[in-house]
């Protein structure tokens, strides 16, 4: 039976290594607040480039020069405006001390910490920890340090990480994103029904929230 | 969530916002651009 009480659920595909994921995530946030009411979230994996090698040897300006065959200068001013607008939502990305990797073990330990019942603030550390800190979130260690900062045990997640134990989890976020036709992150599944994809302003967030509040509180009355 | 989606999802929301695909992060000049021609239509600017 439905409940007009029980909590809207998002589902949100991200990558720890994708600038608008944490743009978005605040902008969703705000817009989760504008909105009032109980929003359950849930994070999966998206893996923006699983070919990456764990100790990428190069800067993010490397990586996407290289890998893209721009130049230096139009990649650079691409980050320079990327940071400028993540400044707008109180984000201070560090791009001169950022670590290009492969991020599957860090969607690993978020599955990890979803088992915990601490994958919210698992995701939160892993975003500022990249993109802000200039911490590595590709090798184990580095992952495990961080997630012994928000209450995990140290050992648990090396254990975890090192015996693949939630590989299999990121993989059927991966395929399910697939099924979806999700091509690009961040992308918000709401209430299962209404799919909302990129860095959206908080109002659009705030809507689509409020639709699905709504729909629900119909289906009760019928 | 663990079962395949039954029923395609009804995307809403400005479809040019800025999103990363593959290993690219595109910068949204488009949409910036598409904000200032509505605030144009809307006589805001």
């Amino acid at each position: 039976m439905l409940r007009v009480s029980d909590a809207i659920k998002v589902d949100i595909w991200s990558d720890v290594q994708c600038p608008w994921c944490y743009i978005g995530k605040r902008k969703f946030e705000d817009g989760a607040a504008q909105f009032g009411g109980d929003v359950e979230v849930e994070y999966h994996s998206f893996e923006l480039a699983p070919d990456t090698p764990v100790d990428f040897d190069g800067t993010p300006v490397d990586y996407l020069s290289q890998r893209k065959g721009m130049p230096v200068a139009q990649v650079e001013e691409m980050l320079e405006r990327v940071t400028g607008i993540a400044k707008q939502v109180g984000l201070d990305y560090d791009y001169d001390h950022v670590h290009q990797t492969n991020t599957v073990k860090a969607h690993e330990l978020l599955h990890f910490a979803k088992s915990r019942g601490l994958q919210l603030e698992m995701k939160e550390r892993l975003l500022k920890a990249y993109f802000v800190d200039g911490r590595h979130v590709g090798r184990i260690e580095d992952l495990a340090e961080l997630a012994a900062e928000i209450g995990l045990d140290r050992a648990d997640v090396v254990a975890a990480l090192e015996a693949n134990t939630y590989l299999a989890d990121v993989k059927a976020d991966v395929a399910q994103a697939e099924a979806y036709g999700i091509q690009g992150v961040p992308f918000f599944v709401i209430d299962g029904k209404y799919g909302v994809s990129g860095a959206q302003e908080a109002a659009a967030f705030a809507n689509v929230l409020e639709q699905a509040r709504s729909e629900r509180g119909a289906e009760v009355a019928q | 969530m663990s079962d395949a989606p039954k029923t395609p999802l009804l995307i809403v929301g400005d479809p040019s916002a800025a999103a990363c695909e593959g290993d690219f992060c595109a910068v949204p000049g488009q949409s910036e651009q598409a904000l200032v021609n509505r605030q144009l239509d809307a006589d805001l600017v």
